[in-house]
């Protein structure tokens, strides 16, 4: 196995997919918080070599989430998985004193290792120059120039990946000056990096490293992007363009999947005998598993446009405009595309917060996350809003009292975010001041490659994570329905296990003004919160119940009072109705405590909420 | 003119990165923060000696700093714990 590591925006994932192209997975390990991207590499003889895309660093102090998982796979303390054969180390040529950083601790590894020195090309447009043969003399290892973009090199790699697997490849200890200085680890830190530094500018200078002139388009963007005026007003455009894309555009892919999936469960009702186990395949199963695939058209495109953003380097920037802001509620500008995502989704949302270098920013960041309004709690909002909320224009023409109540509902989830991470700071995760650094990369144009496959990855860990939740509580949920049998057939609802649970917990959402039905669906909600639409319309015994049904919205308006109603719509703003979330927490924060926290404080916060509302309204 | 070699001590100390003007070259001296947050600026090749010049600023009035060709973003709070004094920019670079 051979491992690939560098910097962040060194390109490392583009000659990943470069060279693995679609043989690549994602595969998790025990105890391993962070997805290890596995990929299998074509050599000449027919052999193939496996590659692993590790996170980008800066360096090895395990200071992030990020960090001690390159740390660990490069030390082989990774459970079921190999210690590597050889490192691949990709730097950005144009910006090489300061990634080169890196070379001394993955020397220090004593594997053989190839350095790439990707972006020639964009070094020698800008007039920029390097001799790699004294680069690779000075520091004992293969040194390739490649374009991992335009596909330059990408065949010396190959090459080089070749000869590890005949294994013609040795570890050469020419320059270890630097492992008399910095390998002690008794000198104060800062003589330790000062060491490292003193490496790499006599080796850069001896190799003839030409600066590369300033990039004159990353000068320009920036003036307008970081402008005090166009900055902010750019920024908010993109954050618009981005909510535009995930609730009209995706629209039309997500009422296409709606319909395969509602035709096929048929074809499959049609294919199937009448038993018992065909209300669970079309009923539990297919719609089940149905109502979590809706959502991927909203999380692709929001991926696509993040990729977008993330790739061209505009997304950096995006953090250092919004770090300011965030700064005085208690977070940080990383926190920026986590908050941004959990409008879709919550679950890639909580994993995009892995960049964040400080370990509390983060925490307060996934905690905060699932307040954002993600397009399941939609479903939810619809059906109640167009039952209860009259269609009445309020300030004039330009918004009805409906838009207005979906507006509110986004807005108490943004101040509940705010306040809670103004809690956190201030309690659980008090700390000393924080710092905050970002790289800003230069501009690129992104790679089509790259964003494709990334499209790819996120879906497979979308569908792959909800997907076996949602299928389990599926089943769950269509077992507790047709038990203890009535003549020989499934019960009433009311009499099923799953009504005998609503009346259980009647009681305690009675000061709510919910009765047992709602407690039914806020049960079955748990698992995925539209869940709640499918179940009271079933228990209301509407066919097809779906947020445009015109009858469940008439039984609605007739069984809840409207009090209450808004109490469900502010519980559901609330409340973390959401097992992926809480399973994928549980990963991320490597225990029970945060989730078991975050869980019971959102839904003490539904709980007070709904009850203000019903005594309010 | 000359000043005293004391005045001019004091005038070292007190400049830091976040009062230096854009486009202004200057050598870093010191880090005046714990190590957890120097650690990843020292990562990042941001060392006592190392070259700094501020490009830009950001709608929020922090600082971006070029750095061995690489931009960095800071909070200003950052930039005011960083001790840096002028260098001219015909002086040799080592």
């Amino acid at each position: 196995m051979i491992a690939l590591v560098g910097p962040p925006n060194s390109g490392k994932t583009t000659l990943f997919n470069r060279l693995t192209g679609l043989r690549q997975k994602v595969a998790n390990y025990p105890g391993v918080t962070v997805e290890q991207h596995l990929g299998m590499v074509n050599l000449y003889d027919g052999r193939q070599a496996s590659l692993v895309d590790l996170p980008g660093v800066h360096g090895f102090s395990a200071r992030t989430l990020d960090e001690r998982v390159t740390r660990d796979v490069l030390e082989g303390k990774i459970e079921g998985m190999r210690s590597p054969d050889a490192l691949i180390l990709i730097v950005d040529v144009t910006r090489l004193e300061a990634q080169l950083m890196l070379v001394e601790p993955v020397l220090e590894m004593d594997l053989p290792t190839l350095l790439v020195l990707n972006m020639v090309d964009e070094l020698e447009a800008r007039g920029g120059s390097i001799d790699q043969e004294v680069l690779a003399e000075r520091l004992g290892v293969d040194v390739v120039r490649t374009s991992a973009r335009t596909g330059i090199g990408v065949e010396e790699v190959r090459a080089y990946l070749h000869k590890v697997a005949c294994g013609d490849t040795s570890v050469e200890h020419i320059e270890r000056e630097l492992s008399n200085l910095a390998g002690s680890r008794a000198l104060p830190v800062i003589d330790a990096f000062a060491a490292r530094r003193r490496l790499v500018r006599s080796v850069v200078q001896d190799a003839g490293f030409a600066s590369p002139r300033p990039s004159r388009l990353t000068e320009k963007l920036d003036s307008v992007f970081l402008h005090k005026v166009w900055g902010p007003t750019i920024f908010l455009a993109v954050v618009l363009l981005v909510f535009q894309s995930i609730f009209t555009w995706a629209v039309p892919l997500m009422d296409g999947i709606d319909w395969i999936v509602g035709t096929s469960g048929e074809w499959i009702a049609a294919a199937l005998p009448d038993t018992w186990y065909r209300s669970l395949i079309v009923d539990g199963v297919w719609a089940g598993v149905g109502s979590v695939i809706i959502f991927l058209p909203q999380i692709l495109v929001l991926f696509l446009f993040l990729g977008i953003l993330e790739d061209s380097g505009y997304m950096a920037r995006a953090a250092v405009i919004a770090d300011r802001t965030m700064y005085r509620l208690g977070l940080q500008g990383r926190a920026f595309l986590p908050l941004l995502s959990g409008y879709a989704c919550s679950v890639p949302a909580i994993l995009a917060a892995r960049t964040i270098e400080d370990e509390r920013d983060r925490l307060a960041t996934i905690f905060v996350t699932p307040f954002m309004t993600c397009s399941a709690r939609l479903p939810v909002y619809a059906i109640l809003i167009a039952a209860f909320i009259p269609n009445e224009p309020v300030l004039g023409p330009i918004m009805n009292q409906q838009a207005a109540t979906l507006l509110g509902l986004y807005g108490l989830g943004v101040v509940a975010a705010i306040g809670t991470a103004f809690l956190l700071k201030r309690t659980l995760l008090k700390a000393s001041p924080t710092s905050f650094l970002m790289e800003l990369p230069p501009y690129r144009i992104p790679a089509p490659r790259t964003l494709l496959l990334r499209l790819l990855d996120r879906s497979k860990i979308f569908l792959r994570r909800a997907g076996r939740i949602i299928f389990a509580v599926a089943i769950v949920l269509w077992v507790l329905t047709q038990f203890p049998r009535a003549q020989g057939g499934p019960p009433d609802i009311e009499q099923s296990a799953l009504g005998t649970i609503g009346h259980v917990i009647e009681p305690v959402i009675e000061p709510l003004g919910f009765d047992w039905r709602i407690g039914i669906g806020i049960v079955t909600s748990l698992a995925a919160r539209e869940v709640i639409v499918g179940t009271l319309g079933t228990i209301y015994g509407v066919e097809e119940a779906d947020e445009e049904s015109l009858a469940l919205q008439e039984i609605l308006r007739r069984d809840i009072e409207p009090g209450a109603a808004i109490g469900l719509l502010v519980f559901f703003a609330f409340a973390l109705q959401c097992m992926s979330t809480v399973a994928v927490m549980r990963r991320e924060t490597a225990g029970w405590k945060w989730p078991a926290l975050q869980f019971f404080y959102m839904l003490l916060l539904g709980y007070l909420g709904a009850f203000i509302s019903f005594r309010i309204f | 003119m000359q000043l005293p070699a004391v005045a001019e001590q004091a005038h070292i100390e007190d400049l830091r990165l976040g009062d230096v003007p854009m486009q202004q070259e200057v050598e870093l001296v010191s880090i005046d923060l714990p190590v957890e947050l120097a650690e990843p600026l020292l990562e990042r090749g941001v060392l006592p000696g190392c070259r700094i010049c501020p490009v830009q600023s950001s709608p929020g009035g922090d600082p971006v700093v070029s750095v061995d060709g690489s931009l960095l973003a800071l909070r200003r709070e950052t930039a005011d714990c960083l001790c840096v004094r002028l260098v001219s920019p015909f002086q040799d670079v080592g």
